[in-house]
């Protein structure tokens, strides 16, 4: 049996598991059990696919989704992997055309919508919407908001690009279920699903004949150019990001490095008389033109909106009210994201456009009309609740749980703020699950670009699928938009130019400095903190359960050398050792230095090559392989293949462009390295434990510090600390030596913009190099009683100094400035606040005109 | 009357500033009875970027950025105003209160302006022992100016002036606690009452004119910045957007001509006298206001 067919003959039985179900219209399959229209072209390849064929199609995609790096964070999570069914959502183009109407009309409706709201606000002064439905909703940007009657509005288009969410009725009909104005995300997640879909099922994708989406791409990139204010030659864009923790932090960075944009965070941007510019290194500054916002409005300029913001930019509404920088979509656009809407569009749309709606959304009743709130009322009463209450802006689950006497006194205090939405029964799809295709709910988000003067829908989309009863998406689909004939023009756009022409990017604004400084010194850590590990490990396989002999001893040592570093949780060793690997909440552990190296090269996604992320998808399938097999061995074999990912980036830093941000990570590696080995050094080296232990644990920190082999050749295996100082302190030509990580500092740190040959962190580091080259090794190796005083003193002082070194680079070279604060957020210590004047002070003494009127 | 208002707000950090930003609510508005003869606002050090805009409410709002290096900024507001009573109409006055409900009476004339001030705002919140509170003077059919006008007398008799007893984010309920507050608490304190039973209601950002005790000199530097409400009439017969009646919790009276408005909003967050936004390693702030009202006739 095939998987198709098995689930065919499954959904066109009366449904026995749910008698009363909700009767869901089917994506594949027909009420008489043959396949849909859509299906139908590919039905030769698609049916005969077997589980078999379904579980390498699944396991190819996560592998694909991982090396691409592709990650999602629910909201108050981290970031985690991507998730995609390998069955497409395919739909004809008989039944997209009309989808497509409709979402351009919405579009252009949203558009006029929020030029009056934000300008003339007829639709209020004529009683078309309540004004409550606006005015009470939290998206409603008063700041941009210009009322005064005939004055031009501040952004004359200010809708470039939006999200509408459908989903399909028991009849068949597609329904809005949700708008997305001010920060549409999934563009980026749609492209990344086709690609990979592409790749996993090639055959069916090529007979599927549908709409290739990089056109879209093209014309999103030129509407956004063309968005710019005035006339401009070569407007500079910007993607405005919340930075990686953002949910989304990966559709962002997709769309910007797609488009060619530079992604920037809040603080990369300043306002300077009324322009927005981005900051660039040096004191340098590049006016901005258009900025693709991925921040909500509310967060976006501390000054004017929420002022606690760290996100925004001081300024940036006083920029956009002069017209000087176009923010994409505009400031006010978060107003429609207002299910309360949804009642008055249908009136809005003959109104601004003169002509009827086409695309019909969610019954909606608003509880600010009466009968709006006696339906909603009816429904609570009601055991079913046929109707959903939401707030009109917000989430609803707090209002889930609250009792229903409690919701409706709330409802009752504020009822414009609240609406009742009919419950629909979204179309079902095959979805792959534990062997089999099942049927799950689907919704559909479709995007909407405004191009040369017409609203242009994405022909695709990208499609969510639910888990039983639950609301939150438990994967994506791709979705496939079949051509009507395959010379149509991918995307309807064949006049668009391709991205040949894309400006190269070279962005060195503080932040992305700072973060490559730190992908420098994270990489190194986790290199260095395998390497200890994996040595470890292998002394801890011979000797664990003989504490007092030599290798027992030796395996204290170095469990100390960890513990230094990163602290002992588990007095199991094996437990210690995968909690080292895996867990990220851990500092000083392998997966938290992982997890920092990758929120550092998330940051700056944009400037990276793709071959970036093939190393956690390494390191994510090595996690895998520990969960899976309980033994010690795998400690090492994981271990061993996390390092293969992490000195993998080696080789994507090595092809790098030699700019500041290549010198930032070689700062940052060299040194780590130095202080890694340091604390190595330290830990194990400075007390004697009789030859033997001495013996284990320097061959130990050679391997760790990768010096073995050297070493051997260098001294026939004759292993003496006095020979091992020389090789890993002092030796200029050992890349792992301090005296060589010290230079290669040097030599970094004086390729940078800010360093003239005097600065701080030049001085510093050129001493300690010059008092590391002075070191005469008999003196470091003198002992004193069972300790040698003069190298652990040296140690000391040198880690003293490196962490100096590493503070005064941070300080030269990425500081970008102190934070943005409000006036008021400052401790005031002596203040005289504005007072009133009140009966105590003044002595009113003329009686009141009107008084007693 | 005639005034010169002054109102100089003075900063000073114990680390420089490099960059400010700031937003002033400082120009007294144009009105039928009130007539704005000069106004100036300077910034010092020197703005790099001074403009003035009108905002949503229709106040003249002042942006300025500072970029010179400071450990003290100085905002200056010089005004010259000639302001005269407001006449309200008995029939404005002297309609039910339960017909000057916006929301649920769309249909108004100008009912969709008012809007805006009678759902609730973020300083004035609405809560049940407001509502309940203010019911006692919200009685059926009572006249909207009498029933307004006795609210704000039991406002004033029941809530002791008292500097100490709340801060600039003391909310609703905090007031109810204390029993006490300052002008800026009783207006949101005002506000949340008349918009807890539907009526729309502003917060007016001003000066009062004092007069200094029998016998003694006035004062310069004496005055204070101070805030009151405005509850709307509707035009029931005219067709017109309607007249706002203003009230002064504070003092227990209505604002006469002493009264200098500069700006309304929701509440004070729409219209700070100054807010801004820094940049700098300064841990600690002092924050000094000079007022002065000065009669001209």
């Amino acid at each position: 049996m095939t998987v198709l067919r098995d689930y065919a003959a499954a959904t066109s039985q009366p449904t026995l598991a749910d008698p009363d179900g909700p009767g869901r219209f089917d994506e594949v399959v027909g009420p008489d059990g043959s396949l849909r229209p859509a299906w139908k072209g590919l039905a030769e390849l698609a049916v005969s696919l077997t589980p078999a064929d379904m579980y390498r199609v699944d396991s190819d995609i996560a592998r694909f989704l991982a090396d691409d790096g592709v990650t999602y964070a629910r909201p108050g999570d981290r970031q985690g992997p991507w998730r995609l069914d390998p069955v497409p959502l395919v739909i004809d183009a008989p039944t997209w055309t009309p989808l497509e109407k409709g979402l351009a009309q919405r579009a252009e409706l949203f558009n006029a919508l929020l030029v009056d709201l934000y300008g003339d606000q007829r639709l209020l002064a004529e009683g078309v919407v309540p004004p409550a439905v606006v005015l009470g909703h939290g998206g409603f940007t008063r700041a941009v908001a210009r009322r005064s009657l005939g004055e031009e509005p501040i952004d004359p288009r200010p809708l470039v690009f939006s999200a509408t969410d459908l989903a399909r009725d028991a009849a068949g009909e597609w329904r809005v279920i949700g708008d997305r104005a001010q920060a549409p995300s999934g563009l980026g997640y749609a492209m990344e699903n086709r690609r990979v879909i592409s790749r996993v099922v090639p055959e069916l994708y090529r007979q599927a004949g549908l709409h290739r989406m990089e056109p879209y791409f093209w014309a999103l990139r030129s509407a956004l150019i063309q968005s710019a204010n005035g006339d401009l030659a070569d407007p500079r864009v910007v993607v405005l990001s919340p930075g990686t923790h953002s949910e989304t932090a990966y559709d962002q960075a997709f769309v910007a490095s797609t488009l060619g944009f530079p992604l920037v965070q809040g603080s990369d941007l300043l306002v300077r008389d009324g322009w927005v510019y981005l900051r660039q290194g040096r004191g340098r500054m590049e006016r901005v033109d258009v900025i693709l916002r991925r921040v909500d409005a509310a967060w976006s300029d501390p000054l004017e909106l929420r002022g606690e913001s760290q996100l925004g930019v001081a300024g940036l509404v006083e920029a956009v009210r002069r017209g000087r920088v176009r923010v994409v979509n505009g400031l006010g656009s978060g107003v429609l994201e207002n299910p309360g809407l949804a009642p008055y569009l249908p009136a809005a749309c003959e109104t601004l456009l003169g002509e009827p709606l086409l695309l019909q959304g969610l019954t909606t009743h608003w509880c600010g009309a009466p009968d709006g709130l006696r339906a909603v009322l009816d429904s609570l009463e009601q055991p079913s609740r046929p109707l959903h209450v939401r707030p009109i802006d917000g989430p609803s689950a707090e209002l889930e749980r609250l009792p229903t006497a409690k919701v409706i006194e709330r409802i009752l205090d504020e009822p414009h703020r609240y609406v009742g939405q009919e419950r629909l029964p979204f179309s079902q799809v095959p979805t792959w699950r534990s062997g089999a295709a099942r049927p799950r709910p689907v919704t559909l988000r479709t995007f909407t670009l405004r191009y040369g003067g017409s609203y242009r829908p994405l022909v695709g989309g990208l499609a969510n699928v639910y888990d039983d009863g639950g609301f939150r998406s438990s994967a994506s689909k791709d979705v496939w938009v079949l051509k009507a004939d395959p010379a149509d023009a991918d995307q309807g756009l064949a006049e668009v130019m391709s991205m040949t022409a894309a400006r190269a990017v070279a962005v060195t604004v503080p932040r992305v400095l700072e973060d490559l400084f730190w992908v420098g010194r994270y990489a190194e850590r986790a290199e260095d903190m395998l390497r200890l590990l994996i040595v470890t490990h292998t002394i801890s396989e011979d000797f664990r359960t003989r504490p007092g002999t030599v290798g027992g001893a030796s395996l204290s040592v170095l469990l100390g050398v960890i513990g230094r570093l990163a602290g002992r949780q588990y007095d199991d060793l094996d437990a210690e050792f995968r909690s080292l690997l895996t867990d990220a909440d851990r500092v000083g552990s392998v997966a938290h230095s992982i997890e920092n190296l990758r929120t550092a090269l998330t940051d700056v996604r944009d400037q990276l090559s793709a071959d970036t992320w093939r190393a956690f998808g390494v390191v994510e399938r090595a996690h895998e392989a520990l969960a899976e097999n309980p033994h010690s061995h795998q400690v090492a074999d994981t271990a061993g293949r996390i390092l293969t990912g992490v000195l993998s980036l080696q080789g994507v830093f090595a092809s790098m462009m030699r700019d500041d941000g290549w010198h930032m990570i070689g700062a940052g590696r060299a040194l780590e390295r130095s202080l890694q080995l340091v604390h190595l050094l330290r830990s194990s080296t400075t007390v004697r434990r009789g030859i033997d232990v001495d013996r284990t644990v320097l061959n130990a920190v050679l391997e760790s510090a990768e010096s073995s082999v050297t070493h051997r050749r260098r001294y026939r295996g004759y292993v003496r600390p006095a020979g091992v100082l020389e090789l890993l302190v002092i030796d200029p030509d050992n890349p792992r030596s301090l005296a060589f990580s010290l230079a290669e500092v040097r030599d970094h740190v004086a390729a940078l913009p800010a360093s003239t040959g005097s600065t701080r962190p030049e001085r510093l580091v050129e001493n300690l190099l010059a008092e590391v080259e002075d070191q005469s090794v008999a003196e470091l190796v003198a002992i004193g009683g069972v300790n040698r005083p003069n190298l652990e003193s040296f140690l000391d002082d040198t880690l003293d100094r490196l962490a100096r070194l590493g503070e005064s680079v941070e300080e030269l070279h990425l500081r970008s400035g102190p934070p943005p604060r409000s006036f008021g957020a400052l401790a005031i210590v002596d203040s005289l606040p504005a007072e009133p004047a009140t009966g105590t002070i003044p002595v009113i003494t003329e009686p009141l005109a009107g008084e007693g009127a | 009357m005639r005034y010169r208002v002054s109102h100089r707000t003075v900063y000073s950090y114990d680390e420089p500033v490099t960059d400010s930003f700031g937003l002033a609510y400082l120009t007294p508005r144009e009105l039928p009875w009130q007539e704005v003869a000069s106004h100036e606002v300077t910034v010092d050090p020197e703005a790099s970027d001074l403009a003035h805009e009108l905002d949503y409410h229709g106040n003249l709002a002042t942006y300025f950025q500072v970029t010179e290096r400071h450990t003290t900024l100085l905002v200056d507001a010089l005004s010259e105003v000639t302001v005269s009573t407001p006449i309200h109409s008995d029939a404005a006055l002297g309609g039910a209160w339960e017909r000057a409900r916006p929301l649920l009476d769309p249909v108004l004339p100008g009912a969709w302006l008012a809007a805006d001030f009678a759902l609730a705002s973020a300083s004035a919140e609405q809560t049940a022992e407001a509502k309940e509170y203010a019911a006692e003077s919200l009685t059926r059919g009572r006249p909207i100016g009498e029933a307004a006008t006795e609210l704000m007398t039991r406002i004033h008799r029941d809530f002791a002036y008292d500097k100490t007893a709340t801060t600039v984010t003391s909310t609703i309920d905090d007031i109810f606690d204390k029993r006490a507050g300052v002008c800026q608490d009783f207006a949101h304190l005002t506000l949340a009452c008349l918009r807890g039973h539907g009526l729309a209601a502003r917060y007016v950002s001003g000066y009062l004119a004092t007069e200094p005790p029998p016998g003694k000199e006035r004062i310069v530097g004496a005055d204070a910045s101070h805030a009151w409400v405005e509850v709307w009439l509707p035009d029931h017969d005219g067709g017109g957007p309607g007249e706002w009646l203003a009230l002064d919790p504070t003092n227990d009276q209505w604002a006469g001509d002493r009264y200098v408005t500069v700006a309304w909003g929701r509440d004070y967050g729409d219209v700070p006298p100054v807010k801004g936004v820094i940049f700098t390693e300064a841990k600690r702030s002092t924050l000094r206001v000079e007022v002065d009202v000065a009669p001209l006739d």
